[in-house]
């Protein structure tokens, strides 16, 4: 692959960037969009494209510990999680604009179902980023059946994101921009909606889910409803999943298992495969936290091929042992 | 009253009729668009959606011919028909919304005209009418698709909408306008290309003004022909002052349906006029006026015996040759339908209006395309490679007119089996390349999944190649929604495909 002077320099500077911020130990979270806007993993040599015959398990410049929260009530786990992690001060400031993405594939059933994230989670954190002085928070998702006016109704996610202070965005075609992923191993582009990259502040609030494919779909899996051509994203799912996070990498994460959905997944559609956990889990380190969900259904990030994806490209920490958990119970 | 509709008071009084005439088109037509663009899932409208369609009496009583079948919302008919009889055409003077829309499309008046056409050619809407009505007796509603509702109603809703649709969407309008537009206008529905045909249809209605003001009107609609029949015995009717009139043309050059024959010392032909005062306006003199004058007008179409037989058999071959009485129709269908309808059920009550097509979420509701459609023109037909039956929406049934598809609960809708997904395995990735994939699956939203990796069903990870999942359909589960095969990653036809389920 050819690589243009001007790229050239822009990498080496986005790599200077990256380094100086991981020996300064800056959780990536802090990282401003704007002064960088791609960045890479200091691990992974700026200029090699061809993904690595062997992958590697290596261990990020930046492991953030995982805040795991367990009780009754949804809005209470999810607030304790955030103060867990720092508060969400940490994550939003003052006149941000963010993004909150739930999984609302489709408009089939109530929450209650397990097959949308729970609308009090995620009018928890809505309520907290408006607190945290947040300009804007939006609410999306690109459900895959039926239209997101009903998906977004009969979720309940509507209702308690506006009295929330929130705003539900229905996202149109127009807003996808092309888009490069430097650290792509399998896509080096894919169209992409732009106000998610542009945004201040990325939280992606996926419900775990069983999903036959890909095993599971938790936080990454989740951030595809952010692309276009989806059926053509299944070639190759996991890398490809990976490579969209290593893009995304949104700054805060919370993954919903106040239900989780164990069979039939994702649409779901009976109660009969929704299991009560009343826990959430918070981070920054998506593949960590998906590693965690994943033991919620007695499987681990090895089983999902996602994780293992990302955890070979140095997105995050799958070896839980080495990563913080701090479980609190309210 | 009758007096009073147009006084001898000179001008400006009726000055006063033209626009509150122009206003009551304006109105009417607005009304019909509000209606069409507030027909969307789940959603409400202050007026009843189909108020036009019920207002319209050639579909009413065609659709309750054809499927012996008393509709009440459609007999609001005969409030139209009584309109008829008090003040002859005004409907399409005054309601019709195509009419409105002819009225501003630019034509050739009187004067100009080089053309002469004969004016036996104004039995064309007889005849159309006497074939459609004939048809329907005989059981198929076919020919309704000339019906100037539903003509109207499709090409906008059919394909005016979602071209409009995918022109803005793709070109990055601002969010504001695309807030506003979203639902009305702006809606998931794709566009869909043999719907050309519906637009060509609507686009040579209008060309042929061109020709003739109301070329349409004049000489085809065949709900004119019905109004046309009932206004020979109107109440409130053109009435010329033989003592005031000069003889000018004047009324005659107006007149936008050439109704009024010189020859004839400017009497109109009652069938033709639609009142719209436009004769009374002009009259330099005031000598024309809407009265009552309730005797049978000169019959100008006279259907005697011999004429009413020849208009009979003409229809009779018509139907036999557009094989569109069920005597020929097929009954086996390639089509699949919406969910509560059936081939008979269409054949017998659709009549092409295009409601189904509007509220459609996805847009999976397309008019079925003249090739191959023979008898089912522009029925309803899903079309599943392009979009599908949404698992949450039963407003098909919901807002069809006549009962074609059947108002089913949702509950009922999600178990309505309308065909079965069948895989090709010489196209599908897994079972042809050996790679993973498993869209179909993923999307299928019946709870327990129509789609299973195991031939038996079940969650297990089904050996195949490579140890690569296999998908299989568990037909006793599927109820063909055409999702799996919307959203099959394989370029072309995809490579599971959705059935016609056996009509039972």
């Amino acid at each position: 692959m050819e690589i243009s002077r001007r790229e050239f320099i822009h990498r080496m500077m986005t790599l200077g960037f990256s380094t100086a911020a991981a020996t300064a130990l800056f959780p990536l979270a802090a990282c401003s969009k704007e002064t960088a806007p791609l960045p890479i993993s200091p691990n992974a040599p700026p200029s090699t494209t061809a993904p690595s015959p062997t992958p590697t398990l290596t261990t990020p410049a930046v492991t953030d510990g995982l805040a795991v929260v367990r009780g009754k009530s949804p809005s209470a786990i999810t607030e304790a999680a955030v103060k867990a992690l720092g508060g969400i001060e940490r994550f939003v400031k003052p006149g941000n604009t963010v993004i909150i993405k739930p999984n609302i594939c489709v408009a089939y059933h109530t929450y209650e179902y397990a097959a949308t994230t729970n609308p009090e989670v995620i009018s928890t954190l809505v309520r907290l980023c408006r607190g945290a002085g947040a300009q804007k928070v939006s609410v999306m998702d690109q459900p895959f059946g039926g239209t997101a006016e009903q998906a977004y109704l009969r979720s309940g996610i509507q209702e308690a994101v506006r009295a929330a202070g929130g705003e539900m965005v229905i996202m149109s075609r127009a807003g996808f921009k092309e888009t490069n992923i430097p650290e792509g191993k399998d896509i080096k582009k894919w169209m992409v909606y732009n106000d998610a990259l542009e945004a201040d502040v990325l939280i992606n609030v996926p419900i775990a889910k069983h999903h036959s494919l890909a095993r599971l779909t938790l936080s990454m899996k989740n951030l595809m409803g952010l692309v276009l051509d989806r059926p053509q994203f299944h070639f190759n799912l996991p890398q490809r999943v990976a490579d969209l996070a290593s893009l995304l990498r949104p700054e805060l994460t919370v993954i919903d298992a106040v239900r989780i959905l164990t069979r039939n997944g994702p649409t779901g559609g009976s109660l009969d495969d929704v299991k009560m956990m009343n826990t959430v889990i918070a981070g920054t380190d998506f593949v960590a936290m998906d590693a965690y969900a994943a033991t919620l259904f007695g499987l681990t990030g090895a089983d999902i091929p996602v994780v293992r994806a990302a955890a070979g490209m140095g997105l995050g920490m799958m070896d839980l042992s080495k990563v913080k958990i701090t479980e609190i119970s309210v | 009253m009758a007096e009073a509709l147009i006084n001898h008071k000179g001008e400006k009084s009726s000055a006063k009729w033209r626009y509150f005439r122009r206003t009551v088109q304006v109105l009417a037509l607005l009304i019909f668009l509000y209606l069409l663009l507030a027909t969307r899932q789940n959603s409400t409208t202050w007026l009843p959606h189909d108020l036009f369609f019920r207002l319209d009496p050639l579909t009413g009583i065609t659709a309750m011919l054809a499927s012996h079948t008393w509709m009440a919302p459609l007999a609001l008919g005969i409030i139209t028909l009584l309109l008829t009889l008090a003040v002859s055409r005004a409907w399409c003077g005054w309601l019709c919304p195509l009419g409105t829309i002819l009225d501003w499309t630019p034509s050739r008046r009187l004067r100009k005209d080089k053309i002469d056409i004969p004016s036996f050619w104004r039995h064309g809407k007889y005849l159309l009418l006497a074939v459609i009505v004939f048809t329907a007796m005989l059981g198929s509603l076919t020919l309704i698709f000339l019906d100037p509702i539903t003509l109207l109603f499709r090409a906008i809703a059919s394909f005016i909408l979602p071209g409009l649709s995918a022109l803005l969407a793709n070109t990055g309008i601002p969010d504001w306008l695309n807030n506003l537009l979203r639902g009305a206008v702006i809606n998931d529905q794709p566009f869909w290309g043999p719907n050309v045909a519906i637009a060509l249809f609507f686009a040579v209605v209008l060309v042929l003004n061109a020709i003739r003001a109301r070329f349409w009107c004049r000489y085809l609609c065949p709900l004119g022909g019905l109004l046309g029949l009932i206004g020979k015995i109107t109440w409130l009717r053109h009435y010329v002052d033989e003592h005031k009139c000069i003889s000018c043309r004047r009324c005659a050059i107006a007149c936008p349906t050439a109704a009024i024959d010189p020859a004839q010392k400017f009497a109109a032909n009652i069938a033709e006029c639609i009142t719209c005062l436009k004769c009374a306006e002009v009259c330099p003199t005031q000598a024309i006026s809407f009265r009552n004058n309730w005797k049978l007008a000169p019959q100008h179409h006279d259907p005697s015996r011999r004429r009413f037989l020849v208009t009979a058999s003409l229809a009779a071959i018509a139907a036999a040759v557009l094989k569109i009485a069920p005597l020929i129709g097929e009954r086996i269908s390639s089509f699949i339908r919406p969910p509560g309808s059936s081939e008979s059920s269409l054949q017998t009550k659709c009549i092409r209006c295009g409601e189904c097509a509007r509220v459609c979420p996805t847009g999976v509701i397309q008019p079925a395309a003249p090739s191959g459609a023979k008898g089912k023109l522009w029925t309803p037909q899903l079309e599943t490679r392009l979009a599908y039956c949404d698992f949450s929406c039963n407003s098909c049934g919901q807002v069809c007119p006549t009962g074609a598809i059947a108002p089913l609960a949702l509950e009922d809708k999600r178990k309505t089996v309308i065909g079965i997904a069948k895989i090709d395995r010489t196209r599908c990735i897994p079972w042809n390349e050996g790679t993973p994939c498993g869209v179909c699956e993923e999307m299928c939203p019946v709870p327990q999944k129509a789609i299973a990796f195991n031939e038996g069903g079940g969650q297990g990870r089904g050996g195949g190649r490579n140890g690569v999942q296999r998908p299989h359909v568990l037909a006793e589960l599927c109820i063909g929604c055409g999702i799996c095969e919307t959203y099959c990653p394989v370029p072309g036809e995809s490579a599971i495909r959705v059935l016609p389920a056996p009509e039972a």
